[in-house]
C-alpha cells in the first residue's frame, strides 16, 4: 500500500496548487465522500483564447487521489482547452511516475474532473455532456462508458483491473460477469483497430461445480432399519443404548468409521463397527470408549462386545 | 515535514498492536537455544528429543496458565489464530454431523468470516448477529439463534477494530443450555484482559502468539476436555493425534515465555496502558474538531482507540504519520484491499463518509508516554492540513449540503 514513486509522495505532501479559485469559470466535481474520494476542480479559463490560466483542486481523497489532482493541474495550466483534453490518465499515472494498479481509479478521476470542468465552462452539468450509459455497478454507481472508456484506452484485460481503474466491481461483485462481457465487446473492436488482446482464450461455456463436503455423510454402520431381536427390542436401556450409539456413530464419521447396535443381552451390548475404527488397535479403543460411554449414560457398568 | 520513513528499530512509534507486536526480547533469548542446539524432534525417545520433548510440556502448562485451562493437555499448538479458527468450525461440524448450522457475528476476523462464507456457499446455514451502533451485540439475539441444529456458536473476545469486549462468558453459559458448543476468536483479548476458560462454558478458543510480543507462526487452540475433536491437519500423531505435524519447538518455547509475561504484564495492561490510551483519546478529542471515538468506550480492551475523523480519508492521514515515523491502521477503503470500508464499521453502521476515516491506535506495554505525546502533538496539524485540501471543509468547518455544490456526508447517493 505504501509502494508509492518518490514522484507520487512528493505531489502528496507537498501538493501544488491545493486551493480555492473564488472567481473560477469552471468547476468539476467528481467522485463522493461515501466512495472514498471526491475532486474538486477549480479553472480559470480565458474565454477569448481558451487557455487555463490558473488551475486549483480540492481534493478529499487517499495519498494517490491527491497526488493525481495536484499533477492534473500541474499539467493542464498553460494548455488551451483543445490540449488540455488530449490528456489521457495514462498521462496523469506518467507523470507521476507510475501509480499502484489498485489506485489507477484515482488517475481517471483526475481525468473525469478535468471533463466535468470543460462541462461546466460550457454551462452544461458533467451529467448532461456525458451519457453514463447503462449502470453496470451499483455500489459505486458506474456506467457502462466509463468502463468502455477505461478498458478501451488502456487496454484492460481483466475485470480486477476495470475495478482498479474505474472501481466498478470493488463492492459486492455481483456485476463481475457483465464487465468480463464488456471487456470481450470492446476488445472486439479493439482487435478490429489492429490490437491484438494478449493472452486470450475464451472462457468456456458453464462453470465447474467443485462438490465440497461440508460434514460426514451420517452413513449407519449397520443398514438403516435393522431389525432387533425381541430381548434386545425389549431390553430397558434399548432406548438409551441406540440413542448413544447414534451420537458415536455420527461423531465417527468422518473417516469412514461407525458404529451400530448388533443386540442386548442384560447389561452385556453387542456393537457392529465399521471402518478404521473397527480395525487393529482403534478396534479395542473403540470397544472400550463405547463402553465407557454406555455406562455413562446408563449409570451402572456396561460390557460391550464387538459383533 | 520529514520525508524520510522511519521504520521499526530507527526511533519509530509503533501504535499499530493489534496487527502485530514486537517480539519479546525474553522471548527471543528462550527461543535461541532451540534453534541453535536442541534441534531434536519432540516425539522422539533419544537424547535429542526427550530434553524438547520437555520444553515443549513445559511451554503448554505456561500456555494453560495463561488461559485458566484446567489441564495442559486442553492446549493444542498450531500454526496460528487462524488455523485454530478453520479447526474449531470444521471440527465442530465433522463430529456433529446432524447439525450444519453456525451461529456467528457480523464483526468476526477474516478467519471466522470467510471460513464461514465459504461454509455457506457448500450447504452450511450461518446465522450473523449484527452489532448495535457502537458494536455491542444483544444477548437474547444471540439466544433465539440457536437451535438443535446449530454445531457451533463462535464469538470473538474482542473486537480487532474498535477493542469492544464481548461477554463470552454469559454468552456461552446461553449455548451451553441449549446444547452448542461455543468457540471464542480470543486474539485480542489475550494479554489486554484476564482470560479463565475453566470459569466459562467456552469448548474452544483460539489465541495467536504474535499479538503477545512471541513470533509469528504460532498460535493454539484450546479444546476443553470431554468435547469431541477432529483434528483439522490429518497426518501423524502429534499433540496426541489432535495437531499433525512436527512440532515447532522453539516457536513454542517462545510462545510460552510470552504468555507468561503476558499474565505477569496484565495489570500494567490494565492501568499504565490503559492511562496512555485515555491520554492519547482525551488529547486527540480536544485539540481536533468533528472526531469521534467508535465502539463502546465503557468495554473496550485498555489499549485500543479507533477515531473517526471526518471529511479526512483514513489513508491519507495514516501516510502522513508514516512520515513522522507514526504507524497505526485505518478502516478506510482505500487502505485495505477491498474497495469498501472495513465490514466491522459497516456493521456498526457507521456512514461510509466517517468510516473512510477511521484510524485505530493500538498500544502495547512498551508504548511510552513520550510517543502517545508526540502523537497527540502532530496527528492535530495532519487533521487539519488534510482538510485544507478537503472540499468538503471549509474556513475550519464542514461544508455542507445544498450550498455551492451538492457534496453531503449523509446524502445516500452513491456517485463515482
Amino acid at each position: 500500500m505504501w509502494d508509492y514513486s518518490d514522484k507520487v509522495k512528493d505531489h502528496f505532501l507537498h501538493p501544488r496548487n491545493a486551493r480555492v479559485i473564488e472567481d473560477a469559470n469552471a468547476v468539476g466535481d467528481v467522485g463522493s465522500i461515501i466512495c472514498g474520494d471526491a475532486l474538486r476542480l477549480m479553472l480559470k479559463i480565458d474565454p477569448a483564447t481558451s487557455v487555463i490560466t490558473d488551475a486549483a483542486f480540492q481534493t478529499y481523497g487517499c495519498g494517490s487521489a491527491i497526488a493525481s489532482s495536484s499533477a492534473l493541474t500541474e499539467m493542464i495550466k498553460g494548455k488551451t482547452l483543445d490540449e488540455a483534453q488530449k490528456i489521457t490518465n495514462q498521462d496523469i499515472v506518467d507523470y507521476l511516475g507510475g501509480l499502484p494498479a489498485e489506485k489507477m481509479h484515482c488517475s481517471v478521476m483526475g481525468r473525469e474532473a478535468l471533463d466535468a470542468a470543460v462541462a461546466n465552462f460550457h454551462g452544461k452539468t458533467y451529467e448532461q455532456s456525458h451519457d453514463d450509459g447503462e449502470l453496470v455497478c451499483h455500489c459505486f454507481g458506474v456506467g457502462i462508458n466509463k468502463i468502455r472508456k477505461a478498458v478501451w484506452e488502456n487496454h484492460l484485460t481483466t475485470v480486477e483491473e476495470v475495478t482498479n481503474y474505474t472501481k466498478a466491481g470493488g463492492g459486492c461483485g455481483s456485476c463481475h460477469q457483465r464487465i468480463s462481457e464488456i471487456i470481450d465487446e470492446v476488445w472486439e473492436d479493439l482487435e478490429k483497430c489492429g490490437v491484438p488482446r494478449p493472452g486470450y482464450q475464451p472462457t468456456p461455456i458453464g462453470g465447474i461445480k467443485i462438490a465440497v463436503s461440508t460434514g460426514p455423510s451420517a452413513a449407519p454402520a449397520a443398514a438403516a432399519g435393522q431389525s432387533f431381536d425381541d430381548e434386545t427390542r425389549g431390553a430397558p436401556s434399548f432406548g438409551k443404548v441406540t440413542e448413544v450409539l447414534r451420537e458415536i456413530d455420527a461423531g465417527l464419521g468422518a473417516n469412514g468409521s461407525g458404529a451400530a447396535l448388533s443386540s442386548i443381552r442384560g447389561d452385556k451390548v453387542a456393537v457392529l463397527l465399521k471402518g478404521p475404527a473397527a480395525e487393529g488397535m482403534m478396534r479395542e479403543m473403540t470397544r472400550l470408549f463405547v463402553a465407557q460411554r454406555l455406562s455413562d449414560a446408563l449409570g451402572s457398568k456396561v460390557e460391550v462386545e464387538v459383533a | 515535514m520529514d520525508t524520510e520513513n522511519l521504520g521499526a528499530g530507527l526511533g519509530g512509534i509503533y501504535l499499530d498492536n493489534n496487527a502485530t507486536t514486537m517480539i519479546a526480547p525474553e522471548v527471543v533469548e528462550a527461543m535461541r537455544p532451540y534453534l541453535e542446539t536442541y534441534y531434536g524432534n519432540a516425539s522422539s525417545q533419544h537424547g535429542f528429543g526427550v530434553p524438547v520433548g520437555h520444553a515443549m510440556e513445559r511451554a503448554r502448562e505456561q500456555v494453560a496458565d495463561f488461559v485458566g485451562a484446567e489441564h495442559p493437555d486442553e492446549i493444542i499448538f498450531t500454526s496460528c489464530a487462524t488455523e485454530s479458527d478453520n479447526t474449531a468450525i470444521w471440527s465442530s461440524l465433522w463430529t456433529q454431523g446432524q447439525r450444519n448450522e453456525i451461529v456467528t457475528t457480523a464483526v468476526e476476523h477474516p478467519a471466522i468470516m470467510n471460513t464461514c462464507a465459504f461454509l455457506e456457499a457448500h450447504g452450511v446455514k450461518v446465522h450473523y448477529l449484527r452489532p448495535d451502533h457502537q458494536g455491542m451485540l444483544d444477548e437474547s439475539a444471540f439466544a433465539a439463534l440457536l437451535s438443535d441444529k446449530t454445531a457451533l456458536a463462535s464469538v470473538m473476545w474482542a473486537n480487532n477494530e474498535t477493542g469492544n469486549i464481548y461477554p463470552v462468558e454469559r454468552l456461552s453459559s446461553i449455548a451451553r443450555e441449549r446444547g452448542v458448543l461455543f468457540h471464542s476468536d480470543a486474539v485480542q483479548a489475550a494479554g489486554k484482559i484476564p482470560l479463565d476458560v475453566k470459569a466459562t462454558d467456552i469448548s474452544m478458543l483460539s489465541v495467536s502468539g504474535h499479538k503477545i510480543h512471541a513470533p509469528k507462526g504460532i498460535g493454539f487452540l484450546y479444546v476443553r476436555r470431554g468435547t469431541r475433536f477432529i483434528p483439522f491437519m490429518k497426518g501423524g500423531h502429534q499433540e496426541r493425534g489432535r495437531r499433525a505435524g512436527t512440532e515447532n519447538i522453539a516457536y513454542i518455547v517462545g510462545l510460552g515465555v510470552a504468555c507468561e509475561m503476558a499474565k505477569a504484564h496484565l495489570g500494567e495492561m490494565g492501568t499504565r496502558v490503559r492511562a496512555l490510551r485515555d491520554r492519547l483519546q482525551q488529547g486527540l478529542l480536544s485539540r481536533i474538531p468533528e472526531c469521534f471515538v467508535t465502539g463502546n468506550e465503557q468495554c473496550r480492551t485498555p489499549n485500543t482507540l479507533n477515531i473517526a475523523f471526518k471529511f479526512v480519508e483514513g489513508e491519507a492521514i495514516l501516510l502522513m504519520l508514516n512520515e513522522y515515523g507514526i504507524a497505526a491502521s485505518s478502516g478506510s477503503a482505500c487502505s485495505s484491499e477491498s474497495l469498501l470500508p472495513s465490514h466491522v464499521m459497516q456493521a456498526m453502521g457507521v456512514p461510509f463518509s466517517a468510516a473512510h476515516g477511521t484510524i485505530r491506535f493500538s498500544l502495547s506495554r512498551y508504548t511510552t508516554q513520550e510517543e502517545v505525546d508526540r502523537t497527540v502533538e502532530v496527528l492535530p496539524g495532519i487533521i487539519e492540513q488534510l482538510r485544507s485540501y478537503s472540499p468538503y471543509w471549509k474556513g475550519g468547518k464542514p461544508q455542507i449540503a445544498g450550498q455551492d455544490h451538492d457534496f453531503d456526508p449523509d446524502s445516500s447517493e452513491v456517485r463515482a
